[in-house]
């Protein structure tokens, strides 16, 4: 027989908490690191009592070879999970200065309908390119109770260069935008574009409740910029321990390895790995290992450069192409040392965590996140940032003193559990809403 | 007083008094001119009388020559007077009408215009004569040619045939003062005013021409309308089109060829709706909803059945007639043959394929009969002469259909188990004042495809277009899982009462190619005091074809929008406001423990 549904009773029993978590990719599509978090965040989430999340995340022809899946919805399903889903955006509708989408039925038709139906109390974005930043606005209107969480994962809405904050005609790190500053670094966009862009940005922050920042350099680029102290804190990517960790390398066995995970790109510092490693002397036994992906994206000049050092460097430097995160434990053991050498200052970049859950210790630049996360002495080495020469006498330093090798080891810490940023998060949400229930719909 | 009356008339009696015949001719077939001593009746004599008659008996068998004149009046005389008077068309024209003063050629062009009607069928016969009278009697104007001392002009672009009594005219012309008036000349006669009632609009290209000229004045100068002829024109050569300007100019042009095929009309029309501006406005309201109405029903009534394949017994008492409308992709047959063979339910049900791609006869003959040969399962093919449309096809199959109630399915609608139709049944026998019920419809991702229509308007838009219930998201989402009333269900999958259907009329034909038929029978029956239910526990996957770019809207769907919500809007209005449609009530049972997995029902 069917059913006719009654609304729930208003005091009836504890429904679990509905948490969304918005997107703008899908790590089954494209690896990167806030997508990675996100799904790992929202697997967590289900498995924790009282709450239930909903992964919301886009998909466009930049990433995935179909059109729209189905007409007339962008949505479609992740998988047959049904808590997971896809929602198609056409990568040219996206305006990548002002970070919206020209199509504004995506919002006010499309994802209105979404959040409708799923009702969410917390909708937690953990990024909104290609999707654009007037969804906080339109989860404001459409969700007045809802409490709106936003993870920092870089800095785009502060800078235009792909969110770096470096500059384009030296790549100097930048450490405050402006109008006149920005201005300089992109020529063609005028003063006044970046006035308004900078008040469009803040303006729909205006519906955030609360930011999150996994990098405390991170809050305090944001904290002046604009964000109000009150709603900005740090709080850690939580993660999961690995299933098997990496048995400690053969100490005696020569060379030293060092690894590098990540993406091939220059802000990720593939050039200068390279310019370093061709600086060491022929008597430094280092081996550097390249695991990435994305070298294909990157513009054809550093591609051609990249390929003619590569070359050069035959002996020292082998480029072992993508991974996959379930492959960690098998190509750490062999390394000794994990090299994040980013020309940017970073934000939290996951691989520090990795490489500490198989006690491998980091040689880093010395700025941002990276020289927050890893302490120079005690579970890591700094060189200064962008500088070759500095990246190599730290590679000669790593592989002349196998004594500093373990002290390092010694000093690494257990990285901060998914289950306590669980539980933090989900206080967050609760306080949220008890704030939000006092304010009502007229916020 | 005796009538005084010339040698050559030939006096016919009839009951309303005596009407002298002076000269017959023949125009076409059974239909003559008649050209009548004019009444006396103490007044000064006055211009004879024309008449279209009909010969309903030619005296053969040695009685009298019986006649209906257009009004009706039946008149006879003996054969041997009927005879003395008539002759040769010909001759008649030339003996009698060319004498005629431009006034009283005015009125016989104008009786004679009418005749077309008059009988059975119109036919090209008197169509081609009138053609030849009116050339005899008409008065030639001066030709339009555009100089730059007389700049006055006209044209007509197209002239399309919505169907035998309507035509659609679109061109331009160019006065002094806009005022001058447009009349269009059948090739029959007819003459109608056009430039009235037109949507004036207007054309750079034609401004641009005039400037060239020295001549700067910008009008409205295009013309595009929807006329109605009294009488049926056949003709496709001789349309006349004249100018009447306000201080007395007059000037006539040749129209081209009318265009007669109606898909070609159809779409010349859309495109031209489209052309003008919004799809709503004036062009569309005033004459181009009654124009494509028209042809809509004039290309589903030229669609006929040429043929039925039957492909093993049917049921002799079906409860449910399946009805398919095939339409260029018969791949999905196998699927769904596949399936009904195993499916118990289709023991009962009559399973009938309507193909409205006529191109695909034997294609389909050929699959048929092998599908039919592996699978065992039986059902009739049903082979049009031209393409009907969606509303058109199913109604062809509905026709040849003979269960109690009818169960329109989309070709690429395939169950996900069986015992569909019996589920459906069963609920529509136990729900009181049911009008159309519609299942659960998935994609191939398992995400939802239809849970329930509704009717969605943007925030400041003044059309409504149809939307579906939780469009995208999973087949377990609760508030899907809960059969409830709804305001429409697609016609993808829709199961309703044969006498019911029939009595709200069935799918509507004026939408084009197709789309809103389904909510428009809907809303149909929600007038009627009926309520349209969507019923989840049934589910079949509905593999919607990716036939449209989106964002590019069509001008065909345009105008079904546009109709729709001229025809339904205040309905609908009232409708969704007593519907939510992201209506987020939940199952009075709470999930189970695996999160994912379906409502179980109370």
């Amino acid at each position: 027989m069917s059913v006719i549904a009654k609304p729930l009773d208003a005091t009836g029993g504890k429904r679990p908490l509905r948490v969304l978590y918005v997107v703008h990719n899908h790590p089954t599509l494209h690896p990167g690191g806030a997508e990675a978090y996100a799904l790992e965040l929202y697997e967590a989430m289900r498995e924790a009592p009282d709450v239930e999340p909903i992964l919301l995340a886009r998909i466009g022809s930049n990433v995935a070879r179909q059109r729209v899946a189905h007409p007339g919805t962008p949505f479609s399903s992740v998988n047959g999970d049904p808590n997971q889903y896809f929602v198609f955006t056409e990568t040219e509708h996206f305006d990548f200065f002002t970070l919206t989408s020209r199509d504004k039925a995506l919002y006010t038709r499309h994802l209105t309908d979404f959040l409708l139906a799923q009702r969410p109390d917390v909708v937690h974005l953990q990024h909104t390119h290609f999707i654009g930043l007037d969804l906080l606005t339109q989860i404001r209107r459409v969700l007045p109770d809802a409490a709106i969480v936003y993870t920092l994962h870089e800095f785009l809405p502060i800078c235009h260069r792909d969110g770096q904050m470096v500059r384009t005609f030296n790549n100097e790190l930048c450490g405050e935008a402006s109008p006149r500053r920005c201005h300089e670094c992109f020529p063609q966009i005028s003063e006044q574009a970046f006035f308004l862009r900078q008040r469009f940005v803040k303006g729909h922050f205006e519906n955030v409740d609360r930011f999150i920042a996994p990098s405390a350099q991170l809050m305090d680029k944001y904290l002046r910029w604009g964000i109000e102290p009150e709603r900005i804190e740090v709080e850690e990517y939580g993660r999961r321990p690995p299933a098997v960790r990496a048995p400690a390398p053969q100490q005696t066995k020569a060379p030293v390895n060092i690894g590098f995970f990540g993406q091939l790109s220059y802000f990720k510092g593939g050039k200068l790995m390279l310019e370093a490693m061709a600086l060491l002397g022929e008597d430094v036994d280092a081996h550097l290992w390249l695991h990435g992906a994305n070298l294909e994206l990157q513009s054809q000049e550093f591609q051609d450069e990249f390929a003619a050092m590569h070359e050069a460097l035959r002996g020292r430097v082998t480029f072992r192409g993508p991974y996959d995160h379930s492959e960690l434990p098998k190509l750490m053991a062999d390394l000794h040392w994990v090299l994040v050498p980013s020309i940017w200052w970073e934000n939290s970049p996951l691989v520090i965590q990795e490489a500490f859950f198989h006690g491998r210790p980091i040689i880093c630049s010395d700025v941002g996140g990276m020289a927050e996360k890893v302490s120079d002495g005690v579970d890591g080495m700094h060189f200064r940032v962008g500088d070759a020469h500095s990246l190599a006498r730290a590679i000669e330093a790593a592989t002349s003193n196998p004594r500093l090798w373990r002290s390092l080891r010694d000093g690494i810490r257990e990285p901060y559990s998914m289950d306590a940023h669980v539980a933090h998060l989900m206080d967050i949400y609760g306080n949220l809403i008890e704030q939000r229930e006092g304010v009502g719909a007229h916020a | 007083m005796p009538e005084a009356t010339s040698k050559r008339s030939a006096r016919a009696k009839s009951r309303g008094g005596e009407v002298a015949v002076r000269r017959a001719g023949k125009l076409a077939g059974d239909v003559a001119i008649l050209i009548c001593e004019p009444s006396r009746s103490g007044r000064a004599r006055r211009d004879p009388a024309i008449e279209v008659a009909r010969v309903l008996d030619a005296g053969s068998n040695g009685g009298p020559v019986e006649l209906e004149l257009e009004s009706g009046q039946r008149i006879e005389m003996p054969r041997e007077q009927w005879e003395e008077v008539s002759g040769e068309l010909k001759d008649l024209l030339r003996e009698e009408l060319a004498s005629f003063d431009a006034g009283a050629r005015e009125t016989v062009l104008e009786a004679l215009a009418h005749s077309t009607s008059i009988g059975g069928e119109p036919s090209f016969e008197l169509s081609m004569s009138l053609f030849g009278v009116r050339e005899v009697l008409r008065e030639r104007l001066p030709r339009g040619t555009v100089k730059p001392e007389q700049p006055t002009g006209l044209a007509v672009e197209q002239i399309l045939a919505v169907d035998d009594t309507s035509f659609w005219i679109n061109g331009w012309m160019h006065d002094e003062d806009g005022l001058g008036e447009v009349i269009a000349v059948s090739p029959e006669g007819a003459r109608v005013p056009v430039s009235r009632e037109a949507f004036r609009y207007e054309r750079p290209d034609v401004v641009e021409f005039y400037s060239g000229l020295g001549l700067d004045r910008t009008q409205r100068h295009g013309f595009t309308a929807h006329f109605t002829l009294a009488a049926p024109s056949l003709l496709a050569g001789g349309w006349i089109a004249e100018l009447h300007t306000s201080d007395g100019l007059q000037l006539e042009i040749q129209c081209p060829a009318v265009v007669r095929d109606p898909q070609q009309a159809r779409s010349t029309i859309l495109g031209e709706l489209g052309a003008r501006g919004d799809i709503g406005g004036p062009l569309a309201a005033t004459h181009g909803r009654d124009a494509l109405t028209r042809l809509q029903s004039r290309i589903v009534s030229e669609s006929t059945v040429e043929s039925i394949d039957s492909y093993g017994e049917p049921p002799t008492d079906p409860e449910v007639s399946v009805v398919v409308p095939l339409y260029k992709r018969l791949d999905f047959l196998e699927h769904q043959l596949l399936q009904f063979s195993r499916d118990h339910d289709f023991a009962a049900a009559e399973l009938i394929y309507v193909l409205d791609s006529t191109d695909q006869t034997d294609e389909l003959a050929k699959q048929a009969r092998e599908l039919f040969a592996l699978y065992g399962q039986s059902f009739q093919v049903v082979n049009l002469s031209s393409g009907a449309g969606f509303a058109g096809a199913n109604g062809h199959g509905i026709e040849v259909s003979r269960g109690k109630r009818l169960l329109l399915l989309n070709s690429d609608v395939i169950p996900d188990r069986p015992g569909w139709i019996g589920a459906m049944s069963e609920f529509y026998d136990e729900t009181e004042g049911i009008g159309a019920l519609g299942p659960k419809l998935l994609y191939e991702d398992n995400s939802l495809q239809h849970a329930g229509l509704y009717f969605h308007r943007a925030a400041g838009a003044e059309l409504w277009e149809n939307a579906h219930c939780f469009k995208g998201l999973h087949r377990s989402f609760p508030a899907a899982n809960v059969a409830r009333p709804v305001p429409a269900v697609t016609a993808a999958c829709m199961l309703i009462d044969r006498a019911l259907y029939d009595e709200v009329g069935g799918l509507p034909l004026h939408y084009v190619q197709g789309d809103y038929e389904d909510s428009e029978l809907c809303l149909k029956l929600a007038e009627a005091g009926r309520q349209n239910w969507y019923l989840p526990e049934v589910e079949l996957y509905h593999l919607e074809g990716q036939s449209y770019v989106p964002g590019v809207r069509r001008v065909p769907s345009e105008y079904n929008m546009w109709l729709h919500s001229e025809l339904w809007g205040p309905q609908i209005e009232e409708l969704m406001a007593d519907f939510d449609a992201h209506a987020a009530i939940e199952a009075t049972e709470p999930r189970n423990d695996e999160k994912g997995a379906i409502v179980e029902p109370a």
